[in-house]
Parts: C-alpha cells; structure tokens; sequence
C-alpha cells in the first residue's frame, strides 16, 4: 500500500512537472514573466579610421512625458531650448515659491529668452504639477 | 508596474491527484497549510520620483540607458548628459571607464575632436605661450600617475532634507582611476607664470547657447596660484590605462586630487593665467558653500541672508558598504562578507568601523591596499548574521587627519558635501 501511494504521489509530481510549474513546500519553479520594456539594446561597434578624427555616436534624447495640463506645451519648447525637461521631472517634489526661483535662474542668471508672460505660464505649470502637493508622476 | 506570476495551487493539484486517500503523503509533500513555501516576488520599476522625504535609495532613481562608450547606467538627464554609476561597480578600488559616472554642465559638448587640430594652449598672464598636440603633451613632458577619486560635489544630493533643486543623484556620482598624464606645475613652469599672476583657469570644449559672459554660454573653473593642490594636480591623457571616453573628457581632463570634480575640468584645451580673481558664474554663484563647519547651514539662515560663502574645495570622508545591498535576504547563521570602499579629499583612510547593534559598538573592519592618499581604499568584515529579523549595518570611516564621519546630515542650498554615516538595511531569514 505504502509503495503504491508513493509511486502515485512520484506519478503526480512527473504530470506537474510536465506542466512547467511545479508547486512544493520546498521550492517553487518555472514561473517567469515578461517584462521586454526592461531590456536595452547592445550598442553596434562604431566605423573607424586611422585619422585624427575621433568620434562617437551621437548622444541619445530620452523626452519625458511631463504632466498634462495649461502651460505643458510652453514649458516643453521653452526649457528644451537649453536642456531637457529631464531637468523637471528628475526633482523631487519642490515648493511653489522654488520653481518660481528656478525660472527666474534661467531667465535672469542664465539668459534664458522667454518673454515675461511665458515665464509666467511655465511658473503656473510647474507650481501645478510638481509639488508636494499635486505631484503624481 | 507588477506582473502576475501563475502557480499551480494545491487544490489544483489535488484535484490532478484525484486521490483523497494519498493524503498524509500528499501534505508532507506539499506542506500542511500552504501550497507554496512563499509568493514570488513580482518585477516592479522604481517609483517615478522621490521625496518630499529623502531618496531611501543607494543610487538614484532613474532608467539604466546605454550611450557611447558606456555601460547601461542610471539616467538622470539625457542633455547635457548625467548618469549615475550603479552601486555594484565599487566593489573595487578602480571604477571602469566604461561605468564612470559622467555631469556635464552645458550642451553642447563634443561629439568628435580631432586631434589633427586640437591644441591644449596655456595662455594668458604667462611669458611663453604654448598650444600643445596631444603626442606633444604624451612624449615632451614627463608622464605621471596616481591613483584619484572624482567625486561630484552633489554626490548624494537626493538625501537633504529638505530637498534641495538640482542633480538627484545618489550614493553614485564618484568614481575612482589611475590617471595618468603630465603636471600641470611642470606646464606653467614651462610657459612661465608672470609675476602679478593670481589665478590660473581651466576650459574646456563644453558650451552652451547662453549670452557670452553667462554661465550658460561657458563653463570656466579657476584654482588661485597659492593652492599647493597644484602640484599634485595633473593633466591626464589616461584614464585606468585607457584613452578616456569622450563623455569623462577625452582627450585630456585635468585631474585634482583630493577636490571635488568641479575643478576636474573635461576636454580641457584652455589653460589660462589669470592677474584678476576669476569672477565668471562658476567661480562667484555655483559651486560656493558656507563659510561654516561641514558646510552646514539651514533654510532659515538662508533666508535671513547674509551667509558669507566660499568656493568648494576638498571633499570630506565617506565610506560606503557596497555588498551585501539589501536586495536579497541573507539566511541565518551565515558568515557573511561586508565590502566596501572609504575615502577622504583630506588623506589617507586609516579606519574603517561596522555597527549592526544602531551605533552602540563598532568593530575596525579590514583595510585593502593602499593605492594612496586620493583613493578608493577597499574594506571589508565578517558579519554573522545570528537570528532572523531586520538588521541595519552602519559604516563610518577615518582618515589620517583625524576626520570621522558624523551621523548627522548637512543642509546648504547647493546640496553640496554630503558625507553622513551610510546604513543599509538588511532582512536576516530563517535557515532552518
């Protein structure tokens, strides 16, 4: 009797087996999952020449999606004149009054371009998406 | 982001059985009350940003992408390009070029340079003007090399509180290499600093669309003449016995050693002596500190003003336990190896202390070589890991000036000098 209930049991874990996923107390394997967005592609070895030149690809742009709301499309084509917006979405949730300052760096420290009005409406934009409060990617 | 990972439950395999009457065999198998010992764990991405609290991370947040010449490393902004080092490459004392970390101010920064054109020229307050090629600077001038740490004066900004703007960078932003080149004392001694000199600056190939005479149109660091750091600095052509890669400043970046990398000027081709103090944006605004113990301030004295301030210089101690990382569990009663690295911009690592018991004894841990005063130095200890629950290891390091690592933060407006104790959680589990 004892024989054959192990023999049953043996019979059984062979069928799991065959399933792909075999389920015990003492481990669990088999399961995976996909996740293809985590993977980076090789870079191809680059053409070269015994001149003097020494060059490399050109570096990549990664935009980000900056939350959607009023001022979203000034914000993008003003402050991509210099940098990436990148630069926006990499801090940490910041106080209103810190983003005003931020604009007012790239327009009076930096010489940034941007007429009065359009600093305005990227302040608003920044003070409505990414603080402590209203943050949400 | 999760994913749902399927699993055959023990009813499920019950029913497959279709025996009742196996029973007793069949709970010994698969467990009495469980159909699995424990759930997987699912993949889940980073959150898309920290704070208003501290970065709880080791490194920054940020995807891993590839650029050139580069291993996958964490992104913090794709123009100008920063990326942070992943903590696993400190487990040595050299940290890859192909892994170094990489910040650059402006963007536009080089691509290509030919070296069919390219001159390195020391000009300025000097009596001989030179404009040196590459092959001049690697066979007329004798090559030296030392081991240095680049540090980021922001390394580990993400952990202020409150959070200050700027590069949320890490425990990464740091890297260390055997660089290799020429003295920069034995290149002003050959152009002949003029007397009345008081400044020397450095520029290199990285501009920016900004109003010439701003900060965003170039970016120039200057050293006063007076600094002994100059005879230890060097302009270097190798980087770990390699070209450096365009993105840490080839051809050549000058290295000073004990600073922070502010002043290690990439893709240096300016070399200029000064009778002025240099008064350009990244010497008067960027890169200045209070003029107090660690750099130490607080958001109210900044905004009652009147903090005196002074240009960053040497970097303070910092240790960092690199493995374990917390990522895994570590089973009860094993002996496990603590490693790391430690450094100090003011000498040599002479201690390096572990706590597990929340600072109430520390144990000297074991120093690697001693590849000089401006190097990563390696350490490590034994940890048994006693009973199962939640550890936290602590690391703090000496160097030769006596300078210990507090367990205190520091806060200025810059995010500048960090160099608090780390401490790394770790989950100790059952091994039996």
């Amino acid at each position: 009797m004892r024989k054959n209930l192990s023999a049953l049991v043996l019979a059984a874990g062979l069928m799991l087996a065959a399933t792909g996923t075999a389920v015990f107390a003492q481990f669990q394997s088999g399961s995976y999952g996909s996740k293809k967005e985590n993977s980076i592609d090789q870079t191809a070895p680059a053409q070269m020449s015994s001149d003097g030149n020494f060059a490399v690809a050109n570096f990549p742009s990664f935009a980000p999606e900056l939350a959607e709301g009023e001022g979203r499309a000034e914000t993008e084509s003003f402050c991509a004149m210099c940098h990436s917006t990148r630069y926006i979405t990499m801090q940490p949730p910041l106080p209103a009054a810190t983003w005003e300052a931020e604009v007012n760096k790239m327009t009076k420290t930096f010489g940034a371009p941007i007429p009065d009005a359009t600093a305005k409406k990227i302040v608003a934009y920044l003070q409505a998406h990414y603080t402590a409060e209203n943050r949400k990617q | 982001m999760e994913q749902r990972l399927q699993s055959v439950s023990r009813r499920d395999a019950l029913k497959l059985l279709g025996a009742a009457g196996g029973g007793l065999a069949i709970a010994k198998w698969f467990g009495a009350d469980t159909a699995v010992a424990q759930d997987l764990q699912t993949i889940k991405t980073m959150e898309p940003f920290t704070g208003p609290g501290p970065n709880p991370h080791w490194n920054s947040i940020g995807p891993y992408i590839s650029e050139p010449e580069k291993a996958p490393l964490i992104l913090l902004t794709d123009r100008p390009v920063q990326l942070e080092t992943p903590r696993s490459y400190f487990r040595t004392p050299f940290t890859p070029n192909d892994a170094f970390y990489v910040r650059w101010h402006l963007p536009e920064i080089p691509n290509r340079v030919d070296l069919a054109e390219w001159k390195l020229k020391i000009e300025g307050n000097v009596n001989k003007p030179m404009a040196l090629s590459l092959s001049e600077l690697m066979e007329k001038f004798k090559p030296v090399s030392l081991a240095a740490v680049n540090q980021c004066s922001g390394n580990s900004r993400s952990r202020f509180q409150p959070r200050v703007p700027g590069g949320q960078w890490g425990n990464g932003a740091m890297g260390n290499a055997m660089w290799t080149g020429v003295r920069l004392r034995e290149l002003l001694d050959t152009a002949g600093v003029k007397a009345g000199s008081v400044e020397v600056q450095f520029q290199g190939l990285e501009t920016g669309p900004g109003p010439k005479g701003l900060g965003s149109n170039v970016f120039l660091k200057s050293l006063k003449l007076t600094d002994s750091v100059l005879d230890e600095a060097v302009v270097a052509y190798l980087m770990n016995g390699e070209p450096l890669p365009m993105l840490n400043g080839f051809p050549v970046r000058l290295v000073v050693p004990g600073y922070f990398a502010t002043y290690w000027m990439k893709c240096l081709t300016w070399i200029r002596v000064l009778s002025a103090p240099d008064d350009n944006f990244w010497m008067k605004t960027g890169y200045r500190v209070p003029d107090k113990p660690r750099g130490n301030t607080t958001p109210e004295e900044v905004k009652a003003g009147g903090i005196k301030t002074v240009p960053i210089t040497r970097m303070p101690v910092r240790s960092f336990l690199v493995s374990p990382d917390g990522h895994s569990k570590v089973p009860a009663g094993m002996n496990v190896t603590l490693r790391g690295i430690a450094f100090s911009g003011y000498g040599r690592i002479v201690k390096v202390e572990t706590s597990e018991d929340g600072s109430k004894t520390w144990r000297e841990a074991e120093l690697g070589e001693d590849l000089g005063a401006y190097s990563f130095r390696t350490w490590e200890a034994k940890w048994t890991t006693k009973t199962p629950g939640n550890y936290t290891v602590e690391v703090r390091a000496t160097d030769e000036k006596g300078n210990v690592q507090p367990d205190e933060g520091v806060w200025n407006p810059g995010g500048y000098l960090w160099n608090r104790i780390e401490k790394q959680d770790i989950v100790v589990g059952k091994a039996s």
